[in-house]
């Protein structure tokens, strides 16, 4: 499994490691049953202690977008449609943090940020939907 | 279960001049715990005191509930220990140095010892005197874990060590986390080591513990402040701010630890004060570090 950690960044590792489990999921890379490596596998791969990959599953777990079997790896849970647009919508929440912050930094106008935001979207649209 | 007790530890090397003046914390087993703090902040000297090699002057010290001094060798057995200026007979060889490690040890592993050897490409037959620093370092660190303590003490372990090194230790610690269960006590001034390995911080300044902490909360409920130092706002009723841990001036900003996260520091802030905050954000160990003990240099 590709993933990266920042020990030396705001961000704590163990969200760190949601974000990336949980992106690897939205884009398909992990499929639904896809088989997690173990806690102590994680851990010396990464040069992590091991209580930081239990509570990054854990929160997982929790959140249901992993399943726990007694003596077997975790793995991906079918996906729930539900559940998976709500990881969409986190994902999106979060780059957009950036751009709240600078709206009021800059001390730009709601309504004028809002209109930029719905025309980029339209653009993207007219350019095929992608880019 | 508390495996180490430090109460009210006391220690001076001058009298009058507490390096400790009071130093208390626990530490529970199987919890990984960095210890922080300037060079003379008293880590040494802390971890020396529960290795019963210096006594404190007042307060209590005590491993699995036994005071180091009183009981010395069963404390010994149970502890593994590395320092950065340790010193190996260097007139032994390798192999003789394991040997004699092997026979104080009744809980000796042969088969981590000769897993780690490989692992280090440890030469059994060279004499201690021509090991490099960091060959040494290892074959001290193989002494340490071979007997698959029940506590690990490393003071400044990966201390002027090369990244190659340190990312050994820090992988044959996590395999004694992995396989033993092992309580880690640690200082260290690598900031990155610190926070791949320890789940909690405690930090050391002026003789007292000036931060202990889970390392995540450190960055999910403490945030750094900017604000423009432009005389507006009284440095003083910044540091009055219920959860201002410490404020310095620096580049026409005023810097303001808080003990709250970036949203309620900044609303704090707002609020409270009626001040702009430039930034308000979590902030990585090694800058909180200098925050806090940085002064205003």
């Amino acid at each position: 499994m590709l993933i990266v950690v920042d020990p030396h960044s705001g961000v704590p590792v163990y969200r760190q490691l949601i974000d990336q489990v949980k992106f690897h999921i939205s884009s398909g890379l992990l499929k639904p049953g896809a088989e997690l490596p173990s806690t102590r596998a994680l851990s010396t791969e990464l040069g992590l202690n091991p209580m930081t990959i239990s509570k990054a599953y854990n929160f997982l777990e929790k959140d249901g977008v992993v399943e726990r079997r007694p003596g077997r790896p975790l793995v991906v849970a079918e996906s729930n449609q539900n559940g998976m647009h709500d990881m969409k919508l986190e994902r999106l929440r979060e780059s957009l943090a950036l751009s709240v912050t600078m709206t009021r930094q800059l001390e730009i106008d709601r309504e004028r940020a809002l209109e930029l935001f719905k025309e980029m979207l339209n653009d993207t649209d007219d350019n095929g939907g992608s880019q | 279960m508390k495996i180490i007790e430090f109460v009210e530890i006391e220690r001076a090397f001058k009298r009058g001049v507490n390096v400790l003046d009071g130093v208390s914390f626990d530490v529970e087993q199987g919890e990984v715990v960095g210890l922080l703090g300037c060079n003379g902040a008293g880590k040494t000297t802390l971890i020396s005191i529960a290795m019963g090699m210096l006594q404190q002057q007042r307060g209590e010290v005590r491993l699995f509930g036994l005071d180091p001094i009183e009981n010395p060798l069963e404390v010994k057995r149970r502890v593994g220990y590395v320092s950065e200026d340790q010193i190996l007979p260097d007139f032994l060889r390798v192999r003789e140095v394991l040997h004699l490690h092997r026979h104080l040890f009744p809980t000796w592993d042969d088969d981590l010892t000769a897993d780690l050897v490989t692992r280090f490409d440890i030469d059994l037959k060279a004499k201690i005197k021509t090991l490099s620093k960091g060959q040494a370092r290892q074959v001290a660190l193989l002494c340490a874990v071979a007997h698959r303590p029940e506590v690990l003490l490393l003071d400044e372990p990966a201390g002027g060590l090369d990244p190659a090194v340190r990312r050994e230790f820090l992988e044959t610690a996590i395999q004694l986390l992995n396989e033993s269960g092992s309580t880690i006590l640690f200082s260290s001034h690598h900031m990155s080591d610190v926070e791949r390995m320890a789940r909690r911080v405690v930090m050391l300044h002026e003789g007292n513990v000036l931060l202990d902490n889970e390392l995540d909360d450190l960055r999910e409920q403490f945030s750094l402040a900017l604000i423009p130092d432009d005389g507006q706002l009284d440095s003083d009723a910044l540091r009055a701010l219920p959860g201002c841990l410490a404020v310095r001036q620096r580049n026409g900003n005023l810097h303001a630890i808080l003990r709250h996260g970036p949203e309620d520091g900044r609303a704090l802030l707002t609020g409270k004060l009626g001040v702009s905050v430039v930034r308000c954000e979590s902030i990585p160990l090694e800058e909180m570090f200098i925050e806090l003990v940085g002064g205003q240099a």
